[in-house]
């Protein structure tokens, strides 16, 4: 523990409680003195502080000890006395209001880091102005009349040698009208001691007068009471003194004249020995005396436990009269004032054993008399005393807080007593370390008086900064209190002072809403202060203040505004928070060899153009073989390392502007801030040249570029865009560049105007450093907006495309005509143009002369249309890449169109991307060849859904039944079905019935389904294999589901054929082409406007195409039952003998080996119950058929049901079945692929009747071909037919 | 009447500050709680203080200023719940019933997948959740 007199509070109190001396001084005095520029008082005070005294002391014990340091306190009589209220007030204010002018200049500068401010020592935090004021505040209650301590001690009477009758004079000063009041109201004892001192200016003439006067006085007054002292014994007023130790007093006079000027050496120490003199011969023997005096007297009266017994019964006794707080009734001869002046004097000595016990003896007392203000003093003083003791730590907080509630309690005349106690207290526990403690005491010293308060939270934030370990939330708190009281008082320096230090703990942190409130107040002040620049950095911190209301939000930008307008510039700030920045949307797009049509064709991923890109342009098939040499080799090594953009285009970047309040702001003249330095022409030309030479070049160029700005600013176009954010909402801003000459562009950042006030500045750079390390081998993994800089190459071609008429969305099926228009802005011609589509399934090329045909028309089978015409168009294969015939080249005013045709195939969202390369006629350029791309989304929605069933017809070999059912899937659209065609000529297709019978409707409205019926004929005669493996060469057979007047569509056409073959190559099931299956396409239009027909007619209609439809039923074998249906024959004769011709088509391309059986009875073991069913549902099928027959025939009925009766008869008497199969019950044939085979049965017939005769299955087996194991898994294998119902009728000839 | 609740995360920052008071007096409660970091700080650094069990998460009355009381209770992932009460009279007990309920309110916002650790709660429900256990809260030491 270190000796508590070293601790800032011991050295405070043996500078404030030491004996105090009453100095008396005539006029003539004072004048003399201030020859020297100092009165009296401050020309001694200097030598009332002694370091080492060196006296002995002996109190109340035997034992002397010796005094080291001591120090007087001098006053002119006129001063001890309490000071005035409002002078002390008006005096502190100016001390705080001189102390925030010191600190202006630090107001500009950076607030300090928190953790420098935790790091750094507690005297650089602390403002030294705090001591200065607390010893101030402390001061405000001297001279008081409760506490014995500040009463002078001793009476110091100064005459000047030049004053007539100086003895007189001195009898005359001490005249008790002019002192002060404490020595007359009886508080204090007005017999003090004495001291005479006569002074002598050297200047007025020689000493001698001056002896006389001095003998006389000792005559007077007792020789050891008078002194004289001689000043002014320089003539000329030239010396000076080291360490002069007026210094103090310079502030006060002005700062050219010397202090002391006229004191010599002599002089110097003349008053040295006097006040030494004074008091060690004088005070502290008369102290020393007085304590032993009164000692002895309390002794008497107090001490031993009679007097004690005596006192509490005495005081008893007393307490009804004395109860007045202001304790006033003690006068200086009452026993209560004597100890205590017995301890204040013991204090002052140093003996605080004997001014404890003093203490504690009168505590008592004045607690037991009710005398408040006296018993808190004595408390304090004992606190005080406690603590230089260095003892019990608990009592002297005890003291210290007692003290301090008791002055609080005695009313606002106790609030300063009870501000210097808590001041006191506050030291003690700092010098402890208790600094936690301590500033809890500074916020209990906070009274009304705001401005104090403001100080003592200060203060006490700073005692929360210096606790172990720092306790920086409620720094940071207090500090903030404290500002805002300041700012009442208008100490507005100080406000922001402790405002800019608070800004350090939440500096870093998310208390948006603290921090908001810090900032802007801080701004506000500066502002108020006139300070703008410094207010518009801390407006800025408040911006983005997404936290706050929208009030809130409203006036913070308002007031920030404000400032901004009165300082009268337009700031240009980095990094301005409104709007936020999304530097993850920076989107770079720019056009090196790759162009694109649209901004959606740009942001289509790189990766699916490359892939499109493949085998069309040079350099990327190539790359796959050697990338290594050949990329060194296509583009100079300088030119990988950036990007390349080419003059007069412009690059183009997006990037999102975020508003972050529910305010809308606006925002103007967003443009990018870019670089470009030019490039000489000598690179150009020399584009092989090595590396380095290119980069000195450049860097060379840079330095010339930035000296001359202004060819910057002509070199490049921006962009400048004006946008208002609304709150909360996010804008992507499409900010472009357009380089006008060659060289190196790099783009640097965004810049915006906020309000038309403010220019916020963004660079792009950070991020990018970050990226480029990232950033792997260019090619790999591009993405635009990797790489900001450019390098300008000049001027080329550029074509520029557009595909008119391109619905947005469109019907499954939609087939029309499109147009690609390809545009040449430049000069010069580009060549050797190629264009690839990704979905020829939608997209197909057109010949050039299909550009001015009109679309449905031209597709109508003209009636003496030839042949050859469709053969020319059968041998169009679609191709993956389409050329475009050599001799066109795009340049200058003329555009080029060219068809296209588009189809709907699938419903869906489709992504179609074109892309078209093109050669520049330039060969000198770094870019030789350029795309093209363009991208189009195409919404397809479902149309018609159509299906195909198709059976074997049973009546007709080689015939197959169609049932088509078509249903309109749209919520609106009406279709009107125009034409079922076939593909291939060996199909011949043709309805059933007149299609007015089955649907007499035109159209095929929302929501409506159509089902008919169509008989497929396969017409091929003979197996050649080399009409059917070229399914390419579309020759069809139609079906027109329309009025006859109606032309058919040519299904050989050039879009439909080609799309059929794209939907064939689609729609492949198996890798090999069936011969068995067949093509439908189904062609429907829109429905014909009823109104006028001048209008033209829709440029498109709808194709369905289903490729693969097989016709193979449930086996490869179709076979057909021949002979006659009805014969007469006489049954009394003899039973009917009927032949019978099957024929088997094998319709695979395997041979089949094929047994049939017949059953005669119904019961035979050798059916399946299978059979039984299938027959048994035959005949009630025959029964219900039959019910409608007899409408038409009436000689039929009779047989009919008769022959129904003998149907019936056979099941349920389980007989004789009326007919029986001749010949073997089995028959096999083996069958080789795509043949036929006759086989003759024969059927015996006992009564008349009809008959079904299914009574019959056909068992095959394919004989697997050698080398065909594979085809004989994936098929049926083998398999059983059962017979067809073929109904014979037979009757009784008459 | 409880007129602020806060939850504060293991870096003291703010992950959710409501006021239940109808004046505006947010900025105020915001140094509350923000001040009393500090006193949670220093409870959790002398363990000794901080009661008698080891993993005693309510940390009791923090301190009380003027006109509130401030309480404090300490998550296993060091996340605070501060009280802030102008209730003079209040009951240790209502107050760890209080933070039992709280702390599950909390626990069920943050399992909530679509909610980010560290970042400020702004789920609607867990706000109406709070609120209701407030409102008990002024039932229960009313009644």
């Amino acid at each position: 523990m270190v000796d508590p007199a070293t601790t800032p509070l011991g050295k405070m109190l043996l500078d404030e409680i030491t004996p105090v001396v009453m100095v008396l001084r005539t006029p003539l005095v004072e004048e003399s003195c201030l020859k020297n520029g100092l009165s009296l008082l401050q020309m001694l005070t200097p030598f009332s502080n002694f370091n080492s005294i060196d006296v002995p002391v002996r109190t109340s014990s035997d034992q002397p000890y010796r005094l080291q340091k001591f120090k007087l306190r001098l006053f002119y009589e006129s001063d001890i006395r309490q000071p005035n209220l409002e002078v002390a007030k008006e005096r502190l204010k100016q001390v705080i209001t001189q102390a925030g002018e010191k600190d202006l200049s630090e107001l500009c500068s950076d607030p300090p880091q928190l953790s420098n401010v935790v790091s750094s020592p507690e005297s650089e935090n602390l403002p030294s102005w705090f001591q200065f004021f607390n010893k101030e505040l402390i001061h405000t209650v001297s001279f008081s009349d409760h506490e014995a301590f500040d009463h002078p001690v001793a009476c110091l009477l100064v005459v000047s040698s030049k004053d007539e009758q100086p003895i007189n004079r001195f009898v005359d000063l001490f005249n008790t009208n002019k002192l002060p009041s404490i020595l007359n109201d009886g508080v204090m004892d007005p017999k003090i001691l004495k001291h005479y001192l006569l002074v002598h200016d050297n200047q007025d003439g020689s000493s001698e007068k001056a002896a006389k006067i001095l003998t006389e006085m000792r005559s007077t007054f007792g020789p050891n009471e008078c002194h004289l002292l001689c000043i002014n014994s320089s003539q000329d007023g030239k010396i000076e003194h080291q360490d002069n130790p007026w210094d103090l007093y310079k502030s006060h006079t002005s700062p050219s004249q010397h202090l002391g000027c006229f004191l010599n050496i002599d002089d110097f120490n003349e008053i040295k020995d006097l006040m030494q003199e004074l008091s060690s011969k004088h005070i502290i023997p008369y102290m020393e005396q007085k304590i032993r005096v009164l000692n002895q007297q309390v002794s008497a009266t107090r001490k031993g436990f009679r007097n004690q017994l005596k006192n509490l019964w005495w005081r008893k006794g007393k307490d009804d009269t004395f109860d007045s707080p202001t304790g006033s009734m003690y006068t200086f001869s009452s026993i209560e004032s004597q100890i205590r002046i017995l301890g204040d004097y013991a204090f002052m000595l140093r003996d605080y054993e004997l001014a404890l016990s003093n203490y504690r003896l009168i505590s008592t007392d004045y607690k037991l008399d009710k005398a408040w203000k006296r018993y808190a003093g004595v408390q304090e003083m004992m606190g005080l005393t406690y603590f230089l003791l260095d003892q019990s730590r608990k009592e002297a907080e005890y003291c210290m807080e007692n003290a301090f509630i008791t002055y609080l309690k005695t009313g606002s005349s106790g609030q300063q007593n009870a501000t210097r106690c808590g001041l006191w207290w506050v030291e003690m526990l700092k010098a402890r370390d208790q600094c936690k403690e301590a500033a809890t005491v500074y916020f209990r010293i906070c009274g009304e008086e705001t401005l104090y308060s403001a100080v003592m939270l200060e203060q006490a934030s700073y005692c929360y900064l210096l606790a172990k370990p720092p306790m920086l939330h409620k720094y940071g708190f207090h500090l903030i209190l404290s500002g805002d009281r300041y700012k009442k008082c208008d100490q507005i320096k100080h406000a922001i002072r402790t405002y800019r230090s608070a800004t350090s703990v939440y500096r870093g942190t998310t208390w948006g809403h603290i921090k908001d409130h810090i900032h802007f107040h801080i701004g506000q002040w500066y502002a108020f202060l006139g300070m703008y620049d410094v207010a518009v950095t801390h407006m800025l911190e408040v911006l983005a203040c997404s936290n706050e209301s929208k009030t809130t939000q409203e006036v913070f930008l308002r007031d920030f505004l404000q400032i901004v307008q009165k300082t009268g510039k337009t700031f240009e700030v980095l990094k301005l928070q409104l709007p936020v920045i999304n530097i993850s949307s920076l989107k770079v797009i720019f056009e090196d060899h790759r162009t694109y049509a649209s901004p959606a064709a740009a942001s289509v991923k790189e990766s699916l153009w490359y892939s499109l890109e493949e085998d069309i342009s040079p350099s990327l098939s190539t790359t796959r073989s050697n990338w290594l040499e050949l990329q060194s080799k296509v583009i100079p090594k300088k030119y990988k390392e950036s990007n390349i953009c080419v003059a007069g285009e412009a690059v183009k970047v997006g990037i999102e502007f975020k508003n972050p309040l529910q305010i809308p702001i606006s925002i103007s003249s967003v443009t990018l801030i870019c670089e470009l330095s030019a490039k000489s022409d000598e690179i150009e030309s020399d584009s092989n040249s090595s590396t380095s030479e290119l980069r000195n070049d450049v860097e060379s160029q840079k330095l010339t570029a930035t000296k001359d700005g202004s060819s910057d600013v002509s070199s490049f176009t921006l962009s400048e865009i004006d946008i208002s954010i609304g709150g909360g909402e996010t804008i992507m801003v499409q900010l472009m560049v357009t380089p006008k000459v060659e060289g190196i562009l790099n783009i640097v950042g965004v810049r915006w105007k906020l309000s038309g006030s403010v220019v916020g500045l963004y660079k792009f750079e950070s991020n990018l450093v970050k990226k480029k390390i990232a950033r792997g081998r260019r090619k790999a993994n591009y993405s635009p907006g990797n790489d900001l800089k450019f390098i300008v190459i000049k001027s080329l071609p550029k074509l520029e495309g557009i595909i008119h008429s391109l619905p947005e969305r469109a019907y499954t099926g939609h087939m029309r005509q499109l147009i690609l228009e390809l545009r040449n802005q430049s000069e010069f011609p580009v060549k050797n143009l190629k264009m690839k589509i990704n979905q020829p399934r939608f997209l197909s090329v057109g010949m050039h002369d299909e550009l001015d045909t009109k679309f449905p028309a031209c597709l109508e089978k003209k009636k003496n249309s030839e042949l050859s015409g469709a053969d020319g168009n059968c041998s169009r294969v679609p191709q993956a890449v389409f050329l475009f015939p050599e001799d066109i080249s795009i340049h200058g005013e003329t555009p080029l169109s060219w068809p296209l045709w588009l189809h709907a195939a699938v419903p869906g969202n489709i992504s179609l991307y074109v892309t078209i390369y093109y050669e520049t006629g330039d060969m000198s350029s770094i870019i030789k060849y350029r795309t093209l791309r363009m991208y189009y989304n195409l919404q397809v929605l479902p149309s018609l859904n159509v299906s195909f069933q198709i059976s074997p017809c049973p009546s007709r070999l080689k015939h197959f039944l169609v049932h088509l059912d078509v249903m309109n899937q749209t919520i609106s659209e009406s279709f009107q079905i125009h034409q079922l065609s076939t593909v291939g000529h060996q199909w011949e297709i043709s309805l059933l019935q007149p299609f007015d019978t089955i649907f007499p409707l035109q159209s095929l409205y929302a929501g409506q389904a159509l089902s008919c019926f169509f008989m497929l004929k396969n017409c091929e005669e003979s197996i050649s294999s080399d009409k059917t493996s070229s399914p390419s060469c579309i020759l069809g057979n139609d079906a027109s589901l329309q009025d006859s007047s109606d032309m058919l569509f040519d299904i050989s056409g050039s879009p439909l054929a080609d799309f059929h073959h794209c939907e064939r190559l689609q729609q492949r099931v198996t890798p090999q082409d069936d011969p068995n299956a067949v093509d439908f396409i189904l062609i429907s239009r829109p429905p014909k406007s009823d109104t006028v027909s001048g209008i033209s007619d829709p440029q498109y209609i709808y194709s369905h195409h289903a490729c693969h439809c097989s016709t193979l039923g449930t086996g490869p074998i179709t076979w057909l039952i021949d002979g006659p249906r009805t014969m007469h024959h006489d049954f009394s004769a003899s039973f009917c003998e009927i032949d019978l011709r099957m024929t088997i088509y094998n319709s695979s391309d395997a041979a089949v080996f094929i047994r049939v059986n017949t059953y005669d009875s119904p019961s035979s073991n050798g059916q399946s119950s299978d059979a039984t069913t299938l027959q048994t549902a035959v005949p009630t099928g025959n029964q219900s058929g039959w019910h409608e027959v007899p409408v038409l025939n009436d000689i039929k009925v009779a047989s009919q049901v008769l022959g129904t009766q003998v149907g019936k008869s056979s099941l349920s008497l389980d007989s004789v079945s009326p007919f029986i199969w001749s010949g073997s019950s089995a028959t096999s044939v083996q069958l080789g692929p795509m043949s036929t085979a006759e086989i003759p049965m024969k059927v015996c017939i006992f009564s008349p009747g009809s008959y079904n005769l299914s009574d019959y299955a056909l068992n095959w087996n394919l004989v697997a071909v050698n080398g065909d194991g594979n085809e004989g898994e994936m098929r049926q294998s083998s398999g059983t037919c059962h017979g067809y119902p073929y109904h014979l009728t037979l009757l009784q000839s008459s | 009447m409880i007129v602020c609740v806060a939850v504060v995360g293991h870096q003291n920052n703010p992950l959710y500050i409501q006021s239940f008071t109808e004046e505006d007096d947010a900025l105020k409660l915001h140094h509350i709680v923000h001040c009393s970091l500090d006193v949670v700080d220093e409870r959790v650094n002398n363990p000794k203080k901080s009661g008698p069990t080891l993993n005693e998460t309510f940390l009791g009355l923090l301190y009380p200023t003027e006109n509130y009381k401030v309480y404090g209770y300490l998550t296993n992932t060091k996340v605070k719940f501060i009280l802030v009460t102008t209730d003079l009279d209040v009951r240790d007990a209502d107050v760890r019933n209080f933070f039992r309920s709280f702390h599950a309110a909390y626990v069920d916002a943050v399992s909530n997948p679509f909610h980010v650790p560290g970042k400020k709660i702004t789920s609607k429900t867990f706000a109406n959740r709070v609120s209701t256990i407030v409102k008990s809260f002024g039932l229960s030491s009313a009644g």
